[in-house]
């Protein structure tokens, strides 16, 4: 058993791939329209095989409910390793991305959370 | 802006755990320390040292930052080093002394206690697996996608 899929659920899929390609620097790597949505999935550019983060798109009710419960309690949805936090944050508040926790170190890992505009808080670490 | 929910708990668990940068700081400087001297003899005494602690109180800040022992990370580092060497054609025993190890048996026991394999078997495993990956590579997809359920079986 391997895991090659990992997902954020997103309002608007379009946005969110904007936003995770353009701002995050991921690279699309699926998109097939299944109807009202599509099947979109997102790699990192130094990894194209490696896991795919699936941008789900927000059709389920309870999700909105699970997914702004944990907006609001500023809980990450899910976390992405960076090599460098401190510049990967002046990176992101240099294209105007919003920060809920600036770099802060917690022993080994130094993390930092933001707003993805999708719905979800985001976290880097650096180990 | 009020922290959110989760940053109080972010802050929290600092305060309690974490609550002294110089001292996490020194700890990563001391497993950077074994990251790049594997290879050699090191004692924990060393290890500390680099990291200016006794040796008690870096063993347990380690431990704590880490969520295993020095010794245990060493080792780790040096069985992933030796996995590395396996996939070439060097002696299992020039790979046991060159990452670190002082005796034959103890890196073959550790090394199967790490990743379920004796050192020869899984330069064997990762070998087929290099074989079957370079013979798929001529095969046209739809038939590498059919033939990986095979490859994948063990």
């Amino acid at each position: 058993m391997k895991i090659k899929l990992t997902s954020v659920i997103v309002t608007d899929q379009e946005k969110a791939l904007k936003f995770y390609t353009e701002v995050l620097g991921f690279v699309k790597k699926t998109e097939i329209p299944m109807g009202e949505h599509k099947w979109l999935t997102v790699v990192s550019p130094e990894e194209q095989s490696g896991v795919e983060l699936v941008l789900e798109p927000m059709g389920f009710q309870p999700a909105r409910v699970y997914q702004k419960a944990l907006y609001d309690a500023g809980i990450p949805l899910t976390a992405f390793a960076v090599d460098d936090i401190q510049k990967e944050y002046d990176r992101l508040i240099g294209c105007g991305v919003a920060f809920s926790i600036k770099p802060t170190n917690m022993g080994a890992v130094t993390l930092a959370v933001f707003d993805d505009t999708c719905g979800n808080n985001i976290q880097i670490f650096q180990v | 802006m009020a922290p959110t929910f989760y940053h109080q708990q972010v802050l929290k668990i600092k305060g309690n755990v974490f609550p002294n940068d110089d001292l996490c700081r020194q700890v990563m400087q001391a497993k950077d320390f074994m990251d790049k001297h594997f290879a050699d003899k090191i004692a924990l005494k060393d290890i500390s040292c680099s990291a200016c602690y006794s040796s008690f109180h870096f063993l347990r800040l380690f431990k704590l930052m880490y969520g295993k022992t020095p010794h245990q990370y060493l080792t780790d580092v040096r069985i992933e080093k030796a996995k590395e060497f396996l996939k070439t054609d060097l002696p299992v025993s020039v790979i046991c002394f060159s990452v670190g190890f002082e005796s034959i048996g103890s890196f073959k026991m550790l090394f199967r206690r790490n990743t379920g394999y004796t050192p020869h078997a899984y330069r064997q495993h990762s070998l087929r697996k290099n074989v079957t990956a370079s013979s798929l590579k001529y095969l046209p997809f739809f038939f590498s996608l059919k033939k990986s359920n095979f490859q994948d079986g063990k």
